[in-house]
């Protein structure tokens, strides 16, 4: 009898799994992946996207089902978390937003000083987490959403991830997520990058390299009509500047906060100015950021060490760079010259345009403080960087060659 | 009821770890870090340097003492009625903390995972669970601590691994935070988070041996400050200074920023298993020992009945405050401010008065 009770009572106990007022079906909620922000009409309102994915595609046990893979709303409220609700009068199911991969923001509000007021409130909801994106759109983050038609990662949540990381990995865009937003700007320090994206084809100039482009430019045929490139610029929670994909890499190169992992670029042939050389940089070590701060007239010096290695994949040239010593020599002078002098006209612009530096080097700014209201009254972006002395050095650690010691000489293929 | 006597320091190692060591979760860093911002993961440091002293001076009263056990030792040395008067006030302020510490224990369960629960159904069901561990007595709450240890902090460990792609170390400069006066002053004042080491002495006598309880209390001591003081280097190196003050629960929000690989996101909820559980039996070593040194006090032997009403109370102390950030930084603050001398003052005091007596002088 004793032990039937027992065993009646773990029964009773298998009822509070399914918890009471927390219980949540799946089936019962529609899982948000992208959330859009736009300006409202009306001062101080918002108008939210809410891009809700359909866990039905995509899975093996669908076959057959002809629903769509996403479904796109746009409400107008006051916050992210209200408007979830507001929005219930179409959506069939509670949404929710523990999912979101991404904030989708319009040029527009981030231009204003709204932006900070909305973003926050989406902050303090735990459902939001910190690991979620920032991308800046050219058009209305609405339209953004609506247009982007991913042709083979349909599930949307996939191809924000893999989109995201592999565009992150060649150092095109920026790594953007809220918890860096949030420590950059709270800091007040540094520059914020976020990801800039657009689906409307702008105007393209052909530059004849591979990264000057801002999102738009692209010249691209087929495919999905939303290009990821460039970053959008905030400075104290609100956006400054668009730069582009080349200066959003040299920003990575320089941050020893960001991961890059491969960069495929090209660079003038020293010898045959007509053509480019392409390359395959890579960076072993971070840069080395020497500061050497002066108290009394609150003046910095900062010389960075950039040192990377770099393996040539193509010479359209010909010019045989790997076998003679000379041409080498050159070939190295000119890349490290070229990636410096790129290197030092974006911190001009950083100096004189922007007044605080997006490489987040407050960091080591930080050490010769003794305390913070010491070191906010040193001011990093409004007095110590602008006036900073600032010398950059890249160094040329390995050239390779690829497996190739030689190309075909073009005169003797002629002949 | 303690015949047994089967503890040994490895035990008393766990239920030290387990007592003390959740601190790295709550929100204790947040109260350290709203002072002195980027410096207080130092802060541990100075609280544990300044109750440290006091802590051995009553290891080394209860050592001379023997068999006797904290309340037994106040009595013997201070005379029955201050020696209960004085275990009386420990008391109170323990209990107070404890309410308030489940209270924001129930709040991060709440915002984090139950958002849709009312507060009190998860207060009234922790303790149940809370007073139905610690009715199983001393030595099942022990071996429970030893047995969990190890998947506790491994979970433990592998967050801190996963985040550690994230831990730029310059954040710690400014090396003095707000101020050095700030940082020393307010480590001093919250001496109190360590005030549970003084707690566990009610069960000197109740190990094997008393050198048991030494070694484990020592060493759990020691390897609970390492780890309070490595996670909140984590806090200030992953959020930097302007963050950390407007966080409630760090740890948390750690869990939900990780990642393992493209494959495993959102893996908060493996975390929160081992918290919780770890969790449950911090407030049942707690519970237990606060109903002891009552039982001690008021000369009730049979104390285990009384683990029902004083978790009633608790709850009651605990739904006091408005919200969890009155809660956090008005009682809480106050209350550990408060508490602080009286866990530095009472050994130096007892130890005064014993060696006036001459007590010490034998042997």
């Amino acid at each position: 009898m004793k032990n039937f009770c027992k065993i009646i009572f773990i029964f009773i106990l298998f009822i509070l799994l399914t918890g009471c007022y927390d219980k949540a079906e799946l089936e019962q909620q529609s899982y948000v992946i992208a959330i859009g922000l736009d300006k409202g009409e009306k001062e101080g309102t918002f108008s939210f996207t809410f891009q809700i994915a359909n866990p039905e595609v995509g899975s093996t046990l669908s076959a057959g089902s002809d629903e769509e893979a996403e479904e796109t709303i746009s409400i107008t409220g006051n916050d992210i978390v209200t408007a979830t609700n507001t929005a219930n009068s179409f959506v069939t199911k509670r949404i929710v937003l523990d999912q979101t991969k991404v904030i989708v923001v319009s040029e527009e509000l981030a231009r204003s000083e709204d932006f900070l007021r909305v973003i926050q409130s989406a902050s303090r909801t735990p459902q939001i987490r910190r690991g979620v994106e920032m991308i800046v759109s050219k058009e209305k983050a609405s339209d953004f959403l609506n247009n982007n038609d991913p042709k083979m990662e349909q599930r949307p949540h996939k191809y924000y991830q893999y989109m995201l990381n592999r565009a992150k990995q060649t150092g095109i865009i920026p790594e953007a997520d809220l918890h860096r937003f949030f420590q950059i700007t709270e800091g007040d320090a540094d520059l914020f990058l976020a990801i800039y994206a657009t689906t409307e084809k702008a105007e393209t100039e052909d530059t004849g390299t591979e990264d000057e482009y801002i999102a738009g430019q692209i010249p691209q045929e087929g495919g999905n009509v939303t290009q990821f490139m460039g970053s959008a610029v905030f400075k104290e929670g609100m956006l400054i500047d668009i730069i582009d994909g080349q200066e959003t890499r040299i920003c990575n190169t320089l941050d020893k906060t960001m991961g890059m992992e491969e960069l495929l670029s090209t660079y003038p042939d020293p010898i045959a100015p007509k053509y480019r050389i392409s390359a395959d940089y890579s960076q072993k070590e971070e840069p080395v950021i020497d500061v050497s701060y002066n108290k009394k007239t609150n003046h910095a010096k900062i010389s960075v060490t950039v040192s990377f290695n770099l393996e040539i994949l193509a010479i359209p040239s010909m010019i045989d760079y790997a076998q003679n010593e000379k041409n080498q020599k050159i070939l190295r002078k000119s890349i490290e010259k070229n990636l410096e002098n790129k290197t030092k006209e974006l911190i001009q612009i950083s100096q004189e345009e922007y007044g605080s530096d997006p490489f987040y080097w407050s960091l080591y700014i930080r050490k010769f403080f003794k305390d913070i209201p010491a070191y906010e009254k040193g001011d990093w972006n409004k007095k110590i960087f602008p006036n900073a002395e600032i010398d950059v050095n890249f160094v040329l650690k390995r050239l390779d060659f690829g497996k190739m010691l030689n190309d075909s000489n073009l005169n003797d293929v002629r002949d | 009821m303690h015949d047994k006597k089967t503890l040994k320091a490895s035990e008393m190692f766990a239920m030290v770890t387990m007592l003390v060591g959740m601190k790295l979760t709550d929100t204790t860093a947040t109260l350290y870090a709203q002072k002195s911002q980027n410096a207080f993961w130092v802060m541990p440091i100075i609280s544990f340097l300044v109750i440290l002293p006091s802590f051995l001076l009553l290891l080394f009263l209860l050592k001379k003492y023997q068999d006797k056990n904290l309340v037994e030792l106040l009595e013997s040395i201070l005379g029955s009625v201050m020696g209960k008067l004085l275990g009386f006030f420990i008391f109170i302020s323990s209990f107070l903390l404890i309410g308030l510490d489940s209270r924001s224990h129930i709040e991060q369960i709440k915002l984090l995972y139950f958002p849709a629960s009312p507060n009190t159904v998860i207060f009234f069901l922790l303790l149940c669970i809370v007073f139905l561990g610690a009715k199983k007595g001393f030595e099942v709450i022990g071996f429970a601590s030893k047995i969990s240890l190890p998947f506790v902090k491994i979970s433990v460990l592998i967050l801190a691994i996963l985040i550690m792609g994230e831990v730029v170390w310059q954040r710690i400069f400014p090396i003095f935070g707000s101020g050095l006066t700030i940082v020393l002053t307010e480590g001093v004042l919250k001496g109190s988070i360590f005030s549970e080491f003084f707690l566990l002495t009610i069960a000197y006598t109740s190990l094997r041996k008393t050198a048991d309880f030494r070694i484990g209390a020592l060493f759990g001591a020691f390897f609970v400050l390492f780890e309070i003081v490595f996670f909140f280097f984590v806090y200030t190196t992953v959020f930097d200074y302007n963050s950390i003050e407007k966080i409630s629960f760090p740890f948390h929000d750690l869990t939900q920023f990780v990642s393992l690989g493209d494959y495993f996101t959102n893996i908060e909820t493996f975390f929160m298993v081992f918290w919780l559980l770890a969790g449950f039996l911090r407030f049942i070593i707690y519970i237990y020992l606060l109903t002891w040194i009552f039982g001690a006090i008021f000369n009730i032997s049979e104390f285990e009945p009384l683990l029902l009403p004083l978790s009633f109370i608790t709850l009651v102390i605990g739904m006091i405050p408005d919200n969890s950030v009155v809660n956090e930084t008005v009682y809480r603050d106050t209350l550990l401010n408060y508490v602080t001398p009286l866990y530095v003052i009472f050994p130096i005091l007892l130890w005064g008065v014993a060696l006036a007596r001459g007590d010490l002088k034998k042997q």
